[in-house]
């Protein structure tokens, strides 16, 4: 009884085996919900959407459709967290600054228009999927690293000074091992963001197929539980890939356990 | 009390800082070697002033972080200006590197050139401090494993550990308990008599525990229409017979002087 007061009262914490319950119920209501009422709808049921996965995942095209995704995507997550790390750290150096605020603002430049030039300046289609991805993914990686150069407290600096290093060890000290576990989130966070524009570059050269070419195969022909069942399978795959770089990070930096905790 | 005031250690001349305003005026006093016979006496000393009124400008000032409008601050037994580095500070809120274990905090303060020891004698230092300072079992812990008072020990290791002689604290009894508050002055205390030269410098706004355990202490305050803080008093704890003493709140002329002081901030 106790418990249910808990799950609906506001600003009360729920621990671990509770918040699995709820989220496991909420999920299979909205699951039996969906297969219900959705019998005679336009969108396939999940029973459906669950064979047609099953289908998609037992063929002999998965395999390399996803090993073609996940090649681009790594890929581009790679060369970009590189550049964007190069951009930042070299924003300390006023000469470099008004680089890093410039690429900041190409987050507001759509790729669609570009795709016409970077078509020019490749050589193929995977160097056009590759450039285009990196080019949309490095000025968000660039605008979460400065912000989190900013964020540094001042005092760290001066704590720096106090114990005699120069400004290169205190930028080796402070801004990249201090930050390291913090660049780690940010990519975290981004892979989401490459994760959902691998299905659009990949549109624009289908010769190497990939889970953005399947897609798009599949609504070409309004094939909607093979639609559905590709959007599962990203979701998933998206998730799965989260939860792996957010326990990566706990292990490779423990003391951001503490961090969150507190 | 036997003792003999030597060598001027830190000296500070005609020091003024204005932002949009004039924050310090004409800030002037000095900090001599405090010697007594068979023992190592450092030096502790207060600026006490109340919220606001220039102290942490005039901290960073000292520690070489902030260069003033005008004036010196000279340092060491050879006087020389200030220069950022030579002046450890723990800061209020005992910064660390929190991706660095304590023991790798304390490393990182023998790093630079002029320590001339080899690893297994820094490691060997840093278990003295540590097992001195009751931080053997937590020197494997990161800062945020620790407590408030771990780590304001570890910060004032640290900054031994550099060799600095002058140590600047801001603010060291705020948000303890009494029982804290007591820990702390036996650690100020065990700090500065590590070496004849060692000087702690408080900077605060507590006036009974910054004169408990001072040898002298600065009063910084505003002057009737005047602006700018500047050092108003300057209370030679030793002469007035309340330094040195674990025991002094208790008397009741210190406590009178604590009333007074009050007043005058």
């Amino acid at each position: 009884m106790d418990t249910i007061r808990k799950i609906f009262s506001p600003l009360t914490q729920i621990k671990g085996r509770t918040s699995i319950t709820l989220v496991v119920m909420e999920a299979t209501a909205a699951l039996v919900a969906w297969e219900l009422f959705g019998q005679h709808g336009l969108i396939p049921t999940p029973s459906k959407i669950l064979m047609a996965a099953w289908k998609i995942v037992t063929s002999a095209f998965f395999a390399d459709n996803l090993f073609s995704s996940l090649a681009l995507t790594f890929t581009g997550m790679g060369i970009s967290i590189v550049v964007a790390l190069l951009v930042s750290y070299l924003s300390l150096i006023p000469v470099f600054a008004p680089v890093a605020r410039f690429i900041v603002k190409c987050r507001y430049l759509t790729l669609t228009g570009l795709i016409f030039l970077f078509t020019l300046l490749t050589q193929d289609g995977h160097q056009l999927k590759l450039s285009l991805l990196i080019f949309g993914i490095v000025p968000f990686f660039v605008t979460s690293l400065l912000s989190i150069i900013d964020a540094i407290n001042v005092q760290e600096y001066e704590l720096c000074k106090t114990l005699r290093m120069n400004n290169w060890q205190t930028l080796w000290e402070v801004v990249i091992v201090g930050r390291l576990d913090q660049v780690f989130e940010v990519m975290r966070q981004n892979f989401a963001i490459a994760w959902m524009m691998i299905t659009m570059v990949e549109g624009l050269s289908m010769s190497e197929g990939g889970l953005g070419t399947m897609l798009i195969k599949s609504n070409k022909y309004i094939d909607l539980g093979t639609v559905f069942a590709i959007l599962v399978i990203i979701f998933a795959l998206g998730v799965f890939f989260d939860s792996v770089l957010k326990h990566l990070r706990h292990w490779l930096f423990p003391y951001t356990k503490l961090q969150t905790r507190a | 009390m036997n003792y003999t005031k030597n060598e001027v250690l830190i000296d500070v001349k005609e020091v003024n800082l204005t932002y949009d305003k004039v924050i310090l005026r004409d800030i002037n006093f000095r900090i001599q070697n405090i010697v007594r016979p068979g023992m190592n006496q450092g030096q502790v000393v207060s600026l006490i002033g109340r919220s606001g009124i220039g102290k942490t400008q005039l901290f960073k000032i000292l520690a070489g972080l902030v260069k003033p409008n005008s004036g010196t601050v000279m340092v060491g037994v050879d006087q020389h200006p200030v220069e950022a580095g030579e002046v450890g500070i723990v800061s209020q809120n005992y910064i660390l590197f929190n991706h660095r274990s304590v023991h790798d905090n304390l490393r990182l303060a023998m790093k630079h050139d002029s320590l001339a020891l080899n690893d297994k004698d820094k490691d060997a230092l840093i278990a003295d401090y540590a097992q001195r300072f009751a931080l053997e079992e937590h020197l494997k812990k990161y800062p945020l494993q620790l407590s408030g008072g771990q780590r304001q020990r570890v910060s004032i290791i640290q900054q031994v550990l550099t060799g600095n002689r002058f140590i600047l604290l801001d603010e060291p009894f705020s948000g303890l308990d009494a029982l804290m508050i007591d820990r702390v002055m036996e650690l100020l205390t065990q700090v500065a008599t590590l070496h004849e030269l060692n000087t702690l410098v408080i900077v605060s706004h507590d006036v009974e525990n910054s004169l408990a355990i001072s040898d002298t202490a600065y009063i910084l305050a505003k002057e009737k229409e005047k602006e700018g803080a500047t050092i108003t008093e300057t209370l030679d704890l030793i002469e007035m017979g309340l330094a040195w003493n674990a025991g002094i709140r208790e008397d009741s002329r210190f406590q009178q002087l604590v009333s007074q002081m009050k007043h005058k901030i």
